[in-house]
């Protein structure tokens, strides 16, 4: 890591004026930053952004990097952290990685919850009581229906799993990935369940499915240019993309489309690749598509 | 076919776009999109050593291409015998600057004989330059044109090894051309 990372983290910075930090208090930057932890995973959905898979290679980002970009992160003025994959817990030394993270923010992480029973729920457990929530996928309160796109037993899985993360005092969510608009009423019997499991409604987040990566492949979902897709600055171990929907993977190969930099610390470098980006770009709402 | 991906308007990083908004921009600009931030700073470094200066562009062409042909960078010396042949260079200038021919056969200026020779000892070997190439090329060209000329072919030597190390493909036209004028 390089000694500007660590000027450039700096208190002092933010009363100087940083363009990151003056484009996140303008609303021109969102204030997340997501990670890819890595890509390998133990189911292989269908609309997989990344076509992870237990056979995907790993390339995983290592816990210093990611702690260093929350640190950097919260100086630059960034208010929130997304974790994803792959599958992050498949990675033995997430909880404590995480728990450092949400020292600095607050941390949303995405997990497919087939993995916790025996210890690995007890690992999870650790996150109880710190800045961090859980953010689980259902697709449908049809068992079948559901495990059509993500795998054999995944809702039993998921079911099962969701009460057991909030009694051990982890604050859970629930995605849903979907076709439907978030109203459909074809939806209430989902949000009964979730409400069922003890998550709260607007714990509830209803999204569509972005024609990138395996969706891609298969025709699946919404087409989505480079301003219909958040610009959250996402960090992988390939690089610094525009937006979660960014480091998408079809055919094997990573998609580049949407690549900022190959370097990612100290983040003020993709960070301000990004602000500059933003700031050459039409007005307009570029969460139009209700991708989240 | 190179040994990378070369990206194209479709591939290409949101922070390169702008370099492929004119069309094909090029192997050597489709091989460092790889790399977006690289991007604009080499490219600005090798424009200003390749490009014009206080340098004539026929002396610059003969670092250029003398440079490329020493280091035997297939791409560089097909794209700049093109280039070469475009400035005015005779076919049999070329043919020296390629090494295919003696220099004292094609170049009858001595000031000429001097700075290649001069180029041969910065681009074509290590160690010192020998005192008496110094001397020489010294008497003919003054400090600041010597400076400009060691930074094109230090950007030369880069684009050699670059183009080489990753097989960057001759264009199809560039290949047309030297077909053309019997210089593959």
């Amino acid at each position: 890591m390089s000694d500007t990372a660590t000027v450039v983290g700096e208190e002092s910075d933010l009363q100087g004026g940083h363009p990151v930090t003056e484009a996140i208090a303008d609303g021109l930057l969102p204030g997340r930053i997501w990670l890819y932890t890595n890509y390998n995973c133990n189911l292989a959905c269908s609309y997989c952004l990344t076509e992870s898979s237990p056979r995907s290679e790993r390339r995983e980002l290592d816990p210093a990097t990611m702690i260093e970009v929350a640190k950097q992160g919260r100086a630059l003025g960034f208010t929130g952290l997304g974790v994803t994959g792959g599958e992050p817990f498949l990675l033995p030394w997430l909880p404590e990685t995480i728990v450092a993270m949400a020292a600095e923010l607050p941390v949303i992480l995405l997990s497919n919850a087939t993995l916790f029973v025996g210890e690995r729920l007890e690992r999870a457990a650790v996150l109880a009581g710190h800045d961090v929530s859980i953010q689980i996928s259902l697709d449908s309160h049809i068992a079948d229906v559901n495990d059509m796109a993500r795998g054999p037993d995944n809702f039993d899985k998921v079911v099962e799993a969701v009460p057991r993360l909030i009694a051990r005092g982890v604050h859970v969510r629930i995605a849903t990935t979907t076709a439907w608009s978030p109203d459909d009423d074809r939806l209430e019997p989902l949000r009964q369940l979730v409400t069922s499991m003890g998550v709260a409604p607007e714990d509830h987040l209803v999204r569509p499915i972005v024609r990138r990566g395996r969706a891609d492949e298969l025709s699946l979902g919404i087409e989505a240019r480079p301003i219909d897709i958040p610009s959250e600055l996402t960090i992988t171990a390939d690089g610094a993309f525009w937006g979660s929907f960014g480091p998408t993977v079809r055919g094997g190969r990573l998609d580049t489309d949407l690549l900022l930099t190959r370097t990612v610390l100290p983040l003020s470098m993709p960070a301000e690749v990004l602000v500059g980006l933003l700031k050459g770009m039409p007005a307009g709402n570029d969460a139009r598509l209700g991708i989240r | 076919m190179s040994r990378i991906d070369l990206l194209d308007a479709a591939t290409a990083p949101i922070s390169a776009k702008s370099s492929f908004a004119d069309g094909d921009p090029g192997p050597i600009v489709a091989a460092l999109a790889n790399v977006p931030e690289l991007l604009g700073p080499t490219l600005g470094f090798v424009g200003a050593a390749l490009g014009d200066g206080a340098v004539s562009t026929r002396h610059k062409e003969f670092a250029i291409l003398r440079t490329s042909a020493l280091q035997g960078c297939q791409y560089c010396i097909h794209a700049h015998t093109a280039v070469a042949f475009d400035l005015g260079l005779s076919s049999d200038e070329i043919r020296a600057l390629r090494g295919e021919m003696p220099i004292e056969e094609a170049f009858t200026n001595d000031a000429e004989r001097r700075l290649i020779r001069w180029i041969d000892a910065m681009a074509g070997a290590t160690g010192p330059i020998p005192s008496t190439v110094w001397e020489d090329v010294r008497t003919d060209f003054a400090t600041h044109l010597l400076v400009e000329l060691s930074v094109t072919i230090g950007a030369t030597l880069f684009l050699n090894r670059f183009a080489t190390a990753f097989e960057l493909p001759t264009s199809a036209a560039t290949a047309e051309r030297l077909e053309e004028a019997g210089m593959q």
